[in-house]
């Protein structure tokens, strides 16, 4: 079934020990092939029914509250999916779906949908290139229907253990050893559901496989895939440090459907070796494109992150940002997440934070508000005054004008 | 395909585990007076295949025949029943916006489910619901009911499911098993429909019904017939 799926050392040959970086990275990005093309049309019903399904489920979306409504990130989006493909695309359906998770998902009819969390962590357009690309590799490699089929089989050769079990063990009830076939019976079955999980790990790393494989042929840097995974381990031990917990990596765990993080990133990171030693072109990361294409939408960005109250991944997202320069947009949120952490001393760091966006500026008006409350409650009346005044002559229809006003008035 | 009925009568002996057919209206259900103006909805339907390994896997060709014969079901009632009724062929003809009419679809499947769970359901009934039935699709319906013009709608939700080949055998050697004292039988194909009046000035669920049955196959004429009629018959009796 998966006969397209190599390991890279029986690839390698004789030359194992002259690669040995690559031992780990699984399969090889340049032999897999598309398994559909432009225009395909399931036959088989198992096929049809699940894109039946999938179909109703598309229609929700398009109709969801939920989308993104942004024509600019869209076209931009979609017009990395045509470069990596190399062609158009009318069969890959892209919507992007306001969703603070760092998430994007492929079903088998084409639909792609990309998350804001992503959108929020990518740092160049090579990183997006990655993931798109990744999910391409699903769709054109046709997992879904791979991987259910997979499961009706192992369900059905678990729900037959069983039942043979049932009949053994009642066969055999007047012996001593009736209760030995339930637990053979669920030792197997056990075995078939870890395989169920391994089956999706190694979908997994083929997808990853194809993605970089596109990039390199569409001139993206593939070291981006690995950067992603880098960058999303060092968020999250950001994430347990500020919680007092230890970083642990749930997919590292026989029931995951992902690899380990680290495993991917090492993997990606390996084949990036590999085709760049091939490489005779020039590749780029597209960071001026991305920047462009993200900047109308960093405050919306940076606020739902902010809203999922995980102020370790949060500050480690607006230092990252800031590394190009602090803006004034970036110093207000990094104020946000110390106000709302509102430990011992944050008031004090947001402050702070308020003060330096207004020194800034694309300072957002919101900054000004923040910044006016914070100097009235360290008792600077007349700095106080002066930045709430500035937010109401910067946004005189704000919803709350009226209780700034009334402060004001005090 | 389905178990026999036979066969079905035999586990029911050996296990007593199948449920019989269930029917239960909401309380004090009064059908609206005058001449009201009501949209049948386009029904949810959908057919699946139940494979050996209990995966209920959809299909297409049965979900499409199925949605065609209820259809053609709501209709003919509606044609007996006569008054201001509609029944929206297509999702289009129902009148209102297209993404509002889907989401209300979507919507009254889960608060469907919900009232089968916690209303009718002696496991995980709610005590909040006890003598009192105040579901609702909330704003979402009343907008809906501006944009069309519709007094109240009626929903209609179905699933319907059949055993594999492999899942029959299975179901055998199950029985198998029952004759040597260790009896674990897979369940079966199930039949689950509900259908709810929503009065599109409030949006409230003014009357709800449900079936659970092993028995019926709305792929045919006659079974569309027999889930349509044993769903809507408490209300259009009383009219």
């Amino acid at each position: 079934m998966r006969s397209s799926r190599r390991h890279f050392m029986l690839g390698a040959g004789g030359c194992a020990a002259c690669m040995s970086g690559l031992a780990s990275a699984r399969v090889l990005p340049t032999d897999l092939d598309p398994l559909i093309d432009v225009g395909y049309e399931p036959v088989d019903a198992d096929e049809r029914g699940m894109w039946q399904s999938m179909e109703q489920i598309e229609e929700t979306i398009q109709a969801s509250p939920q989308l993104l409504n942004s024509p600019q990130l869209q076209g931009y989006t979609a017009g990395i999916i045509e470069r990596l493909l190399g062609r158009e695309t009318p069969d890959l359906r892209l919507y992007l779906i306001r969703s603070a998770l760092f998430n994007a998902s492929m079903f088998p009819t084409g639909m792609m949908i990309v998350n804001t969390g992503l959108m929020a962590r990518v740092r160049n357009e090579a990183q997006l290139a990655a993931v798109l690309g990744h999910e391409a590799g699903h769709y054109y490699r046709k997992h879904s229907i791979e991987r259910y089929r997979s499961l009706r089989n192992k369900t059905a050769a678990m729900a037959w253990v069983g039942a043979a079990a049932n009949v053994g063990a009642g066969a055999y009830a007047g012996g001593a050893n009736g209760s030995n076939w339930i637990y053979a019976a669920s030792a197997i079955n056990t075995a078939v559901t870890m395989s169920v999980f391994q089956m999706s790990r190694a979908q997994e790393e083929e997808a990853d496989a194809y993605g970089i494989s596109l990039m390199s042929h569409s001139g993206y840097s593939p070291d981006a895939a690995s950067q992603i995974w880098k960058q999303l381990i060092e968020e999250r031990k950001a994430s347990a440090e500020e919680r007092d917990k230890r970083y642990s990596d749930r997919s590292r765990s026989v029931l995951s459907t992902h690899p380990p993080t680290e495993d991917r990133m090492r993997d990606l990171a390996d084949t990036a070796a590999f085709l760049a030693k091939r490489g005779d072109q020039r590749v780029t990361d597209g960071r001026a494109e991305w920047l462009a294409a993200v900047a109308p939408h960093r405050a919306m960005l940076l606020d739902e992150q902010i809203k999922l109250n995980d102020p370790g991944a949060s500050l480690y997202l607006v230092e990252s940002l800031a590394q190009d320069g602090w803006t004034g947009l970036l110093r207000y949120n990094e104020g946000e997440i110390y106000r709302l952490r509102a430990e011992a001393g944050d008031h004090e760091k947001a402050a702070a934070a308020y003060a330096a966006a207004t020194t800034l500026p694309d300072a957002p008006s919101e900054a000004w508000r923040a910044h006016g409350y914070a100097q009235l409650k360290a008792g600077k009346v007349e700095d106080g005054r002066h930045a709430l005044n500035h937010y109401l002559a910067m946004n005189p229809e704000a919803k709350d004008a009226g209780v700034v006003r009334y402060t004001l008035a005090q | 395909m389905r178990v026999k009925p036979v066969l079905a009568i035999l586990l029911l002996s050996l296990t007593g585990c199948v449920a019989p057919q269930q029917q239960l209206t909401s309380v004090g259900f009064v059908p609206p007076g005058g001449n009201p103006r009501i949209i049948v909805m386009r029904p949810d339907i959908a057919v699946d295949l139940l494979t050996a390994g209990g995966l209920l896997e959809r299909r297409e060709d049965w979900t499409n025949t199925a949605r065609d014969n209820v259809l053609a079901s709501l209709q003919s009632l509606q044609a007996r029943r006569g008054g201001a009724t509609r029944v929206a062929i297509t999702r289009a003809s129902a009148g209102g916006e297209d993404a509002t009419v889907i989401e209300l679809n979507k919507l009254h499947a889960v608060v469907g489910q919900s009232v089968l769970m916690h209303k009718f359901s002696a496991q995980a009934s709610l005590p909040t619901k006890d003598g009192v039935f105040d579901w609702t699709l909330g704003e979402l319906a009343v907008q809906y009911g501006e944009q069309s013009g519709y007094d109240y709608a009626l929903f209609l939700y179905a699933r319907d499911s059949f055993s594999s080949r492999g899942r029959v055998a299975l179901q055998a050697v199950g029985y198998l098993g029952c004759m040597v004292g260790v009896c674990a039988v897979a369940p079966g194909g199930m039949q689950t429909a509900f259908a709810s009046l929503v009065d599109l000035k409030t949006g409230e669920l003014v009357w709800f019904n449900y079936l659970q049955s092993p028995e019926g196959d709305i792929r045919t004429q006659d079974g569309a017939d027999v889930l349509v009629w044993t769903l809507l018959d408490s209300m259009s009796a009383k009219t």
